[in-house]
């Protein structure tokens, strides 16, 4: 029992609230992470105006300038066209972004409605959701993924559906676990008895239990998808050229590996700082929700 | 020179920079086979006390200035290892049961043999291992549990609490300390398990020649097993001595509150509940229910618990209607059903003179009850507001948006708190305000039957008045009636104007409390208040006598 | 063994049984959703239309579709997924041969998981917040933060660079004479056939892509553990054991560690679906030989029965895999196995 709780009558030195922020506050790795992730979305906004070289992101060629190492007038060296890798790197950022965006946004209110639903309405409800979930996790996603995304043409958009196609699932399960506990605890009941309806019950009084860990697992999530985006464009499916993408970039450096070096490493610099930015934050806001996920 | 002496210690808690001073000047004697009481409420530094005697304080406390004297010398100089030596063999604490003080993944054999292993290592003797057994056998039946084999060999959550708590003071006797302190040994138990274990440390203190520190918040332990008493508040002893001058003639107001704050079972003190008369029949009556919850298993039977056999009982418009029994009686399933949530296995539920189904077509009706629940900690959403928690029954029965406000302020005002709680959230209020707004919330919806579940146990004895008191207030402006859930008899003595006693489903005792108490028939009711701790030898005196088979007829024994 | 943990057994099996069964539901019309026509692309742009039809006859592609799915399935349950497309050899077979390459791999990887993973985890939780802990979870930052292909590749090139004659490619060395049986894994097979030398070489050869593989999944371990270790700490059962006086380290390593070993178990099983995703990358960067490779090639090339094939494997995996951690974690935790009647 902390110290800081009820005495008798009296009320609570420090809210949890507060102790929440100074729990965040008092861990510099998590602003820390917080603000790596503050300039990736910087970069993402103002890229045409932070990048050296903004025509570079699309299709122009400077056969004069190919592989270029790393100098001052390209800080990341150049590609096998000649465009400046750290001008492709941050517009790569945006297709990351765009994937992270476009994953949850789907992911998550499908994974939660069907998390929320199966923890609350218990019986057979559950049992579908709970089966359909489990079977959902026995699938290598990286085989998913590329299975739907040869089928359908492998762009951006097909990409992303293919993630989110099994991303919910992890969702799904985090959620029915706290809506199952929270549907067990007694303010649940007595909301049923003051005749509350099921909407009521699922969105203002379960939601709200769950919203600290749809937080921290989808600021985790950034990050996976991230990598898994990534490692997706290295084999093939993605963005088509001459798009920047950090996992093709990686791709087409491999090529000219090892004298090249450089546009292998730079664009793993990126999906590096990227995941750590997110990494970080995500770790910063688990120990500040003090939650399991 | 006394066994152990605090000397003005003061310790304080740091976290996130904000310091909390949690002792102030603690002063405490406990001499050679004394036994000594620290009564205080939550948050009252009791535990942190025992702790900073035990060096098992948490990293973020530091003990700023006083002493701990253990015969005669200063354990806040000593060092850490050098306080390690102590532990378990010159000192021992026993603590609250729950399940938790077990480590679930290893038998209690283990735990035990392993404190038995590193005391005997720190004290340089060695049993082997057949020697070690050979003693924790022979602990185990000193605190009187009949099967040390079976207890040994069996996991955490295999024994009844009871068995636990035994074992948990088989634990701390294993080196012979010559202080035992005890850390509110038995409040999770039933009454009557308490009552066995508060008996059974009587016993070793007498035969060991131990002294005792037993640390509580309840006053008729302190009568049962202490001969000094120190009384703290928020961290410091208010008052202190011998125990009769204490009860007798305390010297503070505080202590005078608590000693007031206990509802007597006998005597002058006690108040007697007017029955309603009975107007135009019972508002609920059960007619020979029955409640058996099948759980279907794969490979074996399905597994039946008959909860509630064959009950009859009537609640009268305006009664307070008491149901006591302990854990696993069917108190809480009998309240269900009156309630309407859950139907009977079998027999009939009549509210208000119509069957359940006819009058509900199948829903629950909130107007008929609401329930108040135990736990304020957890019945409130931690989530949402005061305001927005109250608003929701008001909402679902159909109440205007415009008077909304105004309807919820009028109930905060009702249950005794200021309009500005509306924007609080639970964690912000104290216990006795978090149910404050619990009962709020329950009238919200007009019901005609409130059920209370314990709903003054977890609060401190001062505030549990308070709330007793609100509820009487309710009931008498806007005729409710209360169905009144607990084990604390002497509670519902004085709070009942009917009760009804229930063992392993069956009501075994029904009339108004004053006849009950006077003239209990059945063997359980009488062991079940001899079993209740109450402050003045006349009220002992006036207990029922139970014998020896009766007990072990009707009492689960939590030696066997 | 108690019946109530008999029955927690029999329903996980039950509910692997539906999972595999869903699952080969969902690849089959996944497969059948693909355009193009698998008669056509087996027999390739140059027959006649008419010896496609009979090839349609003849792959069943004209029954109704649920015919189609149980052939499948009873096809899939005695093994046989058809043939591969490009390859035209029996599908299984194929794989079967690749299967023990896989296996070996992902064996070593679990291996190096638990062997670092959980050690650090508890170090870092023994020292929470001092600065062993801080530099374990920087360490471990990097497991979560580079993609297995990556690892993989910057694995290769440090080897290539730094490392005389350290192999980058494949599984085993040429003209060695690896002995070919009985397990297929060239480790143990190299033990029993009295040459250790090959037993060297293999783990010389499978350093790298399990280092690769095992990164990310170190990582998730470590904290797993550390978050287990802390919030177990912060119970009444270790403040007992305390007060009476025995030593931290048992405390933590006997106590501690068997009741946090649940959770890391628990990730373990349902990361392998992950696992087995990842291997298919690893494997291709090192031209590692294992079904998983020859897996993603099937997805790129849309060779269906051998994808199937794949597909349903990598499930038995996963559900083979999920069962033996229920198991072990019944026999660490006796409340799964106790629990009488709930």
């Amino acid at each position: 029992m902390s110290v800081l709780t009820d005495h008798g009558d009296q009320t609570v030195v420090l809210s949890a609230r507060r102790m929440a922020w100074l729990r965040f506050l008092s861990n510099p790795v998590a602003i820390i992470g917080a603000l790596m992730v503050l300039s990736v979305l910087f970069c993402v906004a103002f890229a045409p105006w932070i990048a050296p070289y903004p025509t570079h992101a699309g299709g122009i060629v400077d056969f004069a300038n190919r592989h270029q190492p790393p100098s001052v007038d390209h800080v990341m060296g150049t590609d096998k066209v000649g465009r400046d890798i750290f001008t492709r790197v941050i517009y790569g950022f945006r297709i990351s972004l765009l994937l992270i965006v476009g994953v949850l946004g789907v992911a998550v209110p499908v994974g939660a409605a069907l998390g929320l639903a199966a923890g609350y309405f218990g019986g057979r409800t559950e049992f579908l959701i709970t089966g359909f979930t489990n079977v959902m996790l026995a699938i290598p996603p990286l085989v998913m993924a590329l299975a739907v995304g040869n089928v359908l043409n492998p762009n951006l958009i097909t990409a992303m559906f293919a993630i989110a196609l099994l991303w919910w699932t992890w969702h799904a399960r985090l959620i029915y676990r706290v809506a199952k506990s929270v549907a067990a605890e007694d303010y649940i009941e007595a909301a049923r008895l003051a005749g509350a309806s099921h909407w009521h019950i699922l969105t203002k009084e379960i939601l709200p239990n769950c919203i600290a860990v749809i937080s921290v697992k989808s600021t985790l999530d950034a990050a996976f998808i991230i990598l898994f985006g990534a490692t997706l464009s290295f084999l093939g499916l993605g963005v088509r050229p001459p798009t920047p993408d950090l996992g093709s970039m990686v791709a087409d450096g491999r090529q000219f590996l090892p004298e090249m070096w450089w546009g292998v490493l730079a664009p793993a610099l990126g999906i590096f700082y990227a995941t750590l930015g997110f990494n970080l934050l995500g770790d910063g806001l688990r120990d500040m929700f003090d939650v399991e996920v | 020179m006394s066994l152990l002496q605090i000397d003005n210690l003061n310790v304080a808690f740091t976290s996130y920079g904000i310091r909390t001073h949690v002792l102030k000047d603690v002063s405490l004697k406990v001499g050679e086979g004394q036994r000594v009481a620290l009564i205080g409420e939550t948050g009252s530094g009791k535990s942190v006390t025992s702790k900073a005697v035990l060096n098992t304080l948490p990293r973020n406390a530091k003990v700023e200035s006083g002493s701990i004297l253990w015969r005669g010398e200063d354990l806040t100089t000593k060092s850490d290892g050098a306080r390690e030596a102590l532990k378990g063999v010159e000192m021992s604490v026993v603590m609250q049961d729950p399940l938790s003080s077990f480590n679930p993944v290893f038998t209690i054999g283990r735990h035990l043999d392993d404190v038995l292993y590193w005391a005997d290592r720190r004290k340089g003797t060695s049993r082997g291992k057949a020697g070690r057994a050979a003693h924790i056998r022979d602990v185990l039946r000193r605190v009187q549990l009949a099967d040390p084999d079976r207890v040994m060999g069996a996991y955490p959550m295999q024994l009844s609490g009871g068995m636990r708590q035994r074992v948990l003071i088989a634990l701390a006797l294993m080196n012979r300390p010559k202080l035992l302190i005890a850390d509110e040994p038995g409040t999770a138990l039933d009454v009557t398990t308490q009552d066995e274990i508060l008996k059974l440390l009587n016993a070793l203190v007498a035969e060991e020649g131990l002294s005792l520190l037993m640390i509580t918040h309840n006053l008729g332990v302190v009568r049962m097993t202490a001969d000094d008493v120190y009384v703290m508040r928020k961290g410091e002893i208010v008052e202190h001595g011998p125990l009769e001058r204490i009860f007798k003639t305390p010297e503070t107001d505080y202590a005078r509150e608590l000693i007031e704050a206990i509802p007597p079972l006998y005597g002058p003190g006690v108040k007697d509940q007017p029955v309603a008369a009975q107007q135009d029949g019972a508002l609920v009556k059960l007619e020979n229910v029955d409640k058996v919850f099948v759980e279907n298993r794969l490979l074996r039977p399905a597994l039946r618990t008959h909860a509630v056999k064959k009950v009859d009982l009537e609640i009268g418009k305006g009664e307070i209607f008491g149901l006591a029994g302990e854990s696993g009686s069917g108190k809480t399933t009998v309240a269900r059903m009156v309630m309407g949530i859950m139907r009977p296995s079998s027999g009939r539920v009549i509210i208000d003179g119509k069957p359940l189904d006819e009058a509900f077509d199948g829903r629950v009706d909130r107007r008929l009850a609401q329930i108040v629940y135990q736990n304020p900690g957890t019945s409130l959403n931690p989530k949402r507001t005061v305001g927005q928690t109250l608003e929701v029954p008001l909402r679902f029965s159909d109440t205007p948006r415009g008077e909304l406000k105004a309807r919820t302020e009028s109930l905060l005002d009702r249950v005794g708190l200021a309009p500005h709680y509306v924007s609080r959230y639970p964690h912000e209020l104290s216990g006795g305000q978090k149910q404050r707004v619990a009962i709020a919330r329950s009238l919200a919806a007009n019901p005609r039957l409130i059920v209370l579940d314990e709903p003054t146990s977890a609060l401190d004895v001062s505030v549990q008045k308070r709330v007793i008191a609100l509820l009487e207030e309710l009931r008498e402006e806007l005729g409710l009636t209360y169905l009144f859930i607990s084990h604390d008899l002497s509670l519902m003595r004085n709070f009942c104007s009917r009760i009804a006693i229930m063992l392993r489903g069956e009501i075994v005792e029904q009339g108004r409390p004053a006849e009950v108490f006077a003239n209990p028939v059945h063997p359980y009711t009488r062991a079940l208040i001899s079993a209740i701790p109450v402050i003045s030898e006349a009220e002992e005196a006036a207990k029922p006598a139970v014998s020896q088979e009766e007990k072990q007829k009707f009492l689960v024994s939590s030696a066997a | 063994m108690p019946a109530s943990f008999a029955e927690f057994l029999i329903r996980r099996l039950f509910g692997f049984i539906a999972v595999l069964l869903v699952l080969s539901l969902m690849i089959f019309v996944l497969a059948r959703v693909v355009p193009g026509d698998p008669a056509r692309m087996a027999l390739g742009p140059a027959a006649s239309q008419a010896q496609v039809e009979a090839m349609r006859d003849q792959m069943g592609l004209n029954d109704p579709l649920p015919i189609q799915y149980l052939n499948f399935l009873s096809g899939a349950v005695q093994g046989d997924f058809g043939r591969s497309l490009i390859s035209g050899r029996p599908v299984t077979q194929e794989v079967l041969a690749l299967l023990p390459a896989t296996l070996e791999l992902v064996l070593a990887t679990l291996f190096l998981m638990l062997l670092f993973g959980v050690p650090l985890g508890v170090l870092a939780a023994r020292n929470q917040n001092r600065w062993p802990d801080t530099v374990l979870r920087l360490v471990s930052l990097i497991g979560v933060t580079m993609p297995a292909f990556l690892a993989a590749i910057l694995l290769q090139l440090f080897a290539a660079y730094y490392l005389t004659d350290w192999p980058i490619l494949g599984r085993m060395e040429r003209g060695i004479g690896a002995p070919t049986g009985p397990t297929g894994l060239l480790t143990i097979d190299g033990l029993l056939a009295g040459r250790p030398d090959v037993t060297l070489t293999a783990l010389q050869y499978m350093l790298f892509p399990a280092i690769a593989l095992a990164l990310s999944g170190i990582a998730q371990i470590m904290r797993i553990t550390r978050s287990a270790m802390i919030e177990h700490q912060r119970r009444d059962h270790v403040q007992t054991l305390r007060s009476f006086g025995v030593p931290e380290r048992v405390v933590t390593f006997r106590y501690l560690l068997k009741l946090s070993s649940v959770a890391p178990l628990t990730i373990m099983g349902l990361e392998f679906a992950s696992l087995i995703g990842n291997a298919f990358v690893v494997e291709m960067v090192f031209a590692w030989g294992g079904f998983a490779s020859h897996g993603l090639e099937s997805i790129l090339q849309k060779d269906l029965n051998a994808v199937m094939a794949v597909v349903m494997l990598s499930g038995v995996f996963f559900v083979v895999a999920n069962l033996v951690i229920d198991i072990i974690i019944g026999f660490i935790d006796p409340r799964l196995r106790l629990r009488e009647g709930r």
